[in-house]
């Protein structure tokens, strides 16, 4: 299985990482706690925290310690990066059309 | 001291050539009143029209409903998001109530370098801090916007129960601004009408009538004062004594 495929496999894991990803996708500007982020898709924090941790760690959101709050916040940069690498894998699988 | 147009015509001429830069603004008024619609008009017009990019900070809202509604009123937020116009930053009131948040909002600042900035809004601070520190705390957030010379408006959910009254807010968070427009629902012959009035503005002359305004699909559009009725406020207007002298004399003519 190469890297794109387990990215996407990762992203893809749970409904509430799904939800997650369009949150942050549709709404860039968004940086909050990880009750705020919760709340924003019907759900309490302690039901996302797992999957927020996921998306930090696979690079597409970014944790800032701000005071005592844990602030999540989409990463630009990384997150055009992992959807290239992703629109690329899904280029190749599809078929090549011929004339 | 320079004037900050809004754009909307009407309201620029009541306020004197709009408001005086640096100074915050609230805009209050029940739900449904146009708090949201006024302040995102600021901005747009402040983009479209004076070259002046704008931060709109969001507490309740998410930045795609935002995006939508502005799209009812022809106003294409993400296109000036990409054009590095504007910039919606969508947190909870407790992030920027957090000593270190004002570096998260600082950022963004630094980022887009707005002269307008939208604080919607400040009721929602209400809900993560006691009333007895609300004001302090309020005060701190306005204060830091200030030293960033931006030009804000804050909105306000005000309650539209006791008619009579004038006062924008019930926390006293109206003596912290520099402006206060309040926005009310108004009865007139059975009907639901919107009108304003500013009820404040340090340091400089302000028309002082109440005035109807309608959310057009062009956005709003500030009509000529109430000069018909009095008592609007009331919550039970008459017609005016010259009004009401004008039909019955109509009347005697005709009979």
């Amino acid at each position: 299985m190469n890297d794109a495929r387990k990215i996407l496999d990762r992203m893809l894991s749970s409904g509430i990482k799904a939800d997650l990803l369009v949150l942050f996708h549709k709404n860039p500007g968004l940086v909050d706690v990880a009750d705020g982020v919760a709340r924003r898709i019907g759900r309490t924090a302690d039901t996302i925290e797992a999957d927020l941790k996921d998306l930090v760690d696979l690079g597409i959101l970014r944790m800032e310690q701000v005071g005592k709050l844990e602030v999540f916040l989409l990463d630009h940069a990384k997150d055009r990066e992992v959807q290239s690498v992703i629109a690329d894998h899904i280029k190749s699988l599809s078929p090549s059309k011929g004339v | 001291m320079t004037r900050v147009n809004t754009g909307i015509v009407e309201l620029d001429k009541i306020l004197n050539g709009g408001f005086m830069r640096g100074d915050t603004a609230m805009i209050a008024g029940g739900a449904g009143t146009g708090k949201t619609t006024f302040a995102l008009q600021y901005l747009v017009n402040g983009i479209a029209e004076f070259g002046e990019r704008g931060l709109y900070v969001t507490f309740e809202q998410l930045p795609d409903q935002i995006y939508r509604d502005a799209e009812s009123f022809g106003w294409d937020l993400r296109k000036m998001e990409n054009e590095n116009k504007l910039m919606v930053m969508c947190t909870s009131p407790d992030v920027l109530l957090e000593p270190a948040g004002k570096d998260i909002l600082g950022r963004f600042i630094d980022q887009i370098r707005p002269s307008r900035v939208v604080m919607d809004s400040l009721s929602h601070i209400a809900m993560f801090v006691p009333e007895r520190e609300l004001r302090r705390e309020a005060y701190r957030l306005l204060m830091y916007l200030k030293t960033k010379r931006v030009t804000t408006i804050a909105t306000y959910e005000s309650s539209q129960t006791g008619a009579m009254s004038l006062s924008a807010t019930e926390t006293g968070l109206s003596f912290l601004v520099d402006c206060v427009i309040l926005l009310r629902f108004v009865e007139i012959e059975s009907s639901l009408r919107k009108a304003l009035v500013i009820t404040k503005m340090r340091g400089s002359g302000h028309d002082k009538r109440l005035r109807e305004f309608e959310i057009t699909s062009q956005g709003i559009k500030v009509a000529e004062p109430f000069t018909q009725y009095e008592g609007i406020l009331t919550g039970a207007p008459r017609r005016s004594m010259a009004e009401a002298f004008t039909d019955a004399f109509k009347k005697q003519r005709r009979s």
